[in-house]
């Protein structure tokens, strides 16, 4: 196994916290709103499919979309958050993708 | 039709001729429709059924919705036009029955009917809007002079409406013939 290169990763001195984040860095999120077609079973169907949650996760959330218009069902990085949406699209859902609110 | 029951992990219902045509004259319109859109995405922007279909997937991003569309919505499209196939396809025998027919399906096969008897109420419920936009201007009483082709619009309407609470009540059963499939396992 090759030596590290003795470089620090991060540069001494850098508030980590501070920097701007890198792109890839930021937090996104899959977001599921209401519409007044799909039945309430089959959406929790899907979430329970897709997103593997239990029986109560996924009609909770399914409650959520139906009473508050919308809800967050998967977080991530973006192209993790585009593969989900496009599998809700597949489904008949109406999902979006947007960065996590900071 | 009296819904699907789970069968050594596939699925069976009967299904009448009459049943098993309208559902496959359904599947093959919205084939075509998606079918369409695959060739010329533009459609979607002129149909809103296709834009249910077919939603953006960026709200206050408007050029990453545009990137996204002219990446991942043919593939999708086309995707959906396999589901509406194949629902067809699964039905082609039953509807040239003379008789009530057996229909079998693996869970792969339950899951694109579902997809596609969802998409089917989304293109219905839009349609049905849009008669409701026609034939209720305001909510006013039709004049006589209009009076017949309102009663052919809301006949229409009616039959739509039919066809739409029977969509649900079918994609809601594959629902339940799934979980209790799970269950069983």
């Amino acid at each position: 196994m090759p030596a590290l290169p003795a470089v620090p990763l991060v540069d001494e001195g850098v508030d980590v916290a501070r920097r701007e984040l890198h792109a890839s860095e930021v937090p996104w999120q899959t977001v599921v709103w209401n519409d007044p077609v799909n039945l309430m079973s089959y959406v929790a169907w899907v979430f329970r499919r897709h997103f593997g949650m239990d029986a109560p996760t996924a009609e909770q959330r399914m409650l959520q979309v139906h009473h508050e218009g919308r809800a967050v069902v998967a977080e991530g990085n973006r192209e993790a958050m585009e593969r989900h949406v496009e599998a809700m699209h597949e489904y008949g859902l109406w999902a979006t993708l947007e960065r996590v609110p900071r | 039709m009296r819904g699907f029951v789970p069968v050594d992990g596939a699925f069976e219902a009967l299904l009448e001729p009459e049943e098993a045509r309208v559902l496959a004259s359904l599947a093959d319109q919205l084939a075509g429709l998606l079918g369409e859109v695959a060739d010329d995405a533009e459609l979607v922007e002129a149909d809103p059924a296709l834009g249910r279909l077919l939603p953006d997937a960026y709200r206050d991003d408007p050029e990453a919705a545009d990137e996204w569309r002219r990446l991942s919505r043919r593939g999708l499209a086309e995707r959906k036009a396999g589901f509406a196939a194949r629902l067809s396809a699964d039905l082609a025998d039953a509807a040239v029955a003379s008789q009530t027919t057996r229909i079998r399906l693996d869970e792969a096969g339950a899951i694109d009917w579902m997809r596609a008897i969802g998409d089917l109420r989304l293109v219905l419920a839009e349609r049905m809007d849009l008669a409701d936009a026609l034939t209720s201007p305001g909510g006013d009483e039709p004049s006589d002079e209009t009076g017949k082709e309102t009663d052919d619009d809301l006949e229409r309407r009616s039959g739509m409406a039919e066809l739409y609470d029977w969509l649900a009540w079918m994609q809601d059963d594959l629902v339940r013939a799934l979980d209790r499939a799970a269950e069983a396992s």
